[in-house]
């Protein structure tokens, strides 16, 4: 298992170095303007890079060849997750690392909207992988990265009718309702997605 | 002498293709060698045996342990080496090395690094600049390095020229110096077979048609070149299969001795693996 991880983050070194470059060059352009969207970026990036490793097992015909070792098609799958775990929570440390910075440098004090902000995206950020990675499972990464675009389209559009019809969203009594909320709704999405994704994988022939 | 690998009635469905009741072993101390054309079973036989396939019927021992029950067990004294490299191309040996020390409870990093040597592998560069013969050099140093005792090798020659092909067959030749050690070798290069290998098991359209020590076989099995005449003399007893030229035919016999002794005046030939796969799947019975 800890040699599975360890080959996503080699082969993630080159990945992680362009990255680091990208993040820099949005960091000095955005932060001045005071702006969020950098925390998104980084988040949503480092989010990708799951599908990215799983391109690259099957660039390789990897899945085949590592299951002719002592290694179990759960420890197989369960890697996976818990390479997003470990991206994810990369994205949003760094995220913060930027934030704290970024205020430092435009010396303003460190509000809690960035705190808030960052831990959002993250829990999105799993919510996010937990459909990608069962899809890429049943369809490949190329078909998989295809219809996540289509079904990010349609909340998007069911939110758009929402403000067309006027119908009042409900006002949000105490925010903090809403990210417990969030958080639960994460959990279930990470475990459900793990349980199918292990019931695909090992019904799998190669 | 115990079997590494005892396989019994393996059957395994597709839409167009089907396994049936593959049976065959591979005993302690010897090289089988598993023939066929392209298609005819070998690959798919070989993921039943790994469970990259599920199978439909029969039972699978290696190690004497159930492939399904013991699969992890198996799979630390297991060396698989499939047709092509299965690395990822940004990968350096070193990389590879560490990750699978964290993978085989076995792992030999000094073995490892030895055969790298041997092989004239490079340390430094990432294996998508490594060459064919390079990446399968690799594959089969790894499969040897976490000391395995026995060795499953679905086409690990092909594609290597000849000065490589020796080298590596030299390597199988040593490690089944060891009497527990075991190899199955896939190939359809026949002449590497006929270099190593101590039995034949020769599978065609999903069925084992030939089970055999390869000596018993290449020492009784001839090719007798005849007119249509002689060659409607023989009995259906006395060839297995049989090819027309334009002017002759030549005809695989099972008892070479036997037909010489009989009809003295035609020639009888030796056999190659590969003449006699060419007579099972081309000729005519």
């Amino acid at each position: 298992m800890k040699g599975l991880i360890l080959k996503d983050l080699i082969n993630l070194k080159s990945t992680f170095k362009m990255l680091g470059l990208m993040i820099t060059l949005f960091a000095v352009i955005y932060i001045p303007q005071g702006n969020g969207f950098i925390f998104g970026m980084i988040i949503l990036m480092f989010a990708m890079m799951v599908v990215t490793t799983i391109s690259y097992d099957d660039l390789a015909k990897w899945d085949a060849y590592a299951l002719t070792m002592p290694v179990t098609r759960k420890e197989m799958v369960l890697s996976k997750y818990l390479m997003m775990a470990l991206l994810n929570t990369l994205g949003a440390v760094l995220a913060l690392i930027v934030g704290i910075v970024g205020n430092m440098i435009m010396r303003q004090s460190f509000s809690m909207e960035i705190l808030v902000i960052i831990g959002v995206l993250y829990l999105v950020a799993f919510c996010y992988g937990s459909l990608i990675v069962p899809l890429i499972y049943q369809f490949g990464a190329e078909k998989a990265r295809l219809m996540l675009i289509l079904s990010a389209l349609i909340p998007t559009g069911l939110i758009l009718l929402l403000t067309q019809m006027q119908i009042p969203l409900p006002e949000a009594i105490n925010p903090l309702i809403y990210l417990f909320l969030l958080l639960g709704f994460t959990v279930i999405m990470v475990s459900g997605s793990y349980l199918i994704s292990l019931r695909i994988y090992s019904n799998k022939e190669f | 002498m115990t079997n590494a690998i005892e396989i019994k009635n393996l059957n395994k469905n597709y839409k167009d293709f089907k396994l049936k009741d593959v049976s065959f072993k591979v005993p302690r101390g010897s090289i089988v060698g598993f023939i066929g054309e392209n298609g005819a079973g070998k690959t798919t036989t070989i993921k039943a045996m790994l469970n990259l396939v599920r199978r439909d019927g029969g039972t699978i021992e290696m190690l004497g342990m159930d492939a399904l029950k013991d699969e992890k067990k198996i799979k630390e004294s297991l060396g698989v080496v499939m047709d092509g490299c299965n690395f990822h191309d940004n990968l350096k040996t070193g990389d590879i090395s560490k990750m699978l020390a964290s993978i085989y409870k076995n792992w030999n990093v000094q073995l490892f690094q030895n055969y790298l040597k041997k092989f004239n592998l490079p340390e430094n560069k990432i294996i998508k600049e490594f060459s064919r013969g390079m990446k399968m050099k690799l594959q089969i140093a790894v499969a040897l390095s976490h000391e395995p005792e026995l060795l499953i090798l679905d086409e690990a020659t092909s594609g290597l020229d000849p000065i490589v092909r020796e080298e590596i067959l030299d390597v199988f030749m040593e490690f089944i110096q060891d009497e527990k050690h075991a190899i199955l070798i896939s190939s359809h290069i026949t002449s590497d077979l006929d270099k190593i290998a101590d039995y034949i098991v020769f599978i065609h359209q999903g069925e084992i048609l030939l089970d055999e020590e390869k000596e018993t076989l290449l020492s009784k099995m001839g090719v007798l070149k005849c007119g249509e005449e002689d060659f409607r003399r023989l009995e259906k007893n006395e060839y297995i299969r049989y090819r027309k030229n334009q002017f002759s035919f030549e005809v695989l016999v099972n008892d070479k001795v036997a037909i010489k002794k009989k009809y003295p005046e035609t020639v009888v030939d030796g056999v190659t693996i590969e003449e006699m796969m060419l007579f099972y799947v081309r000729g005519e019975k």
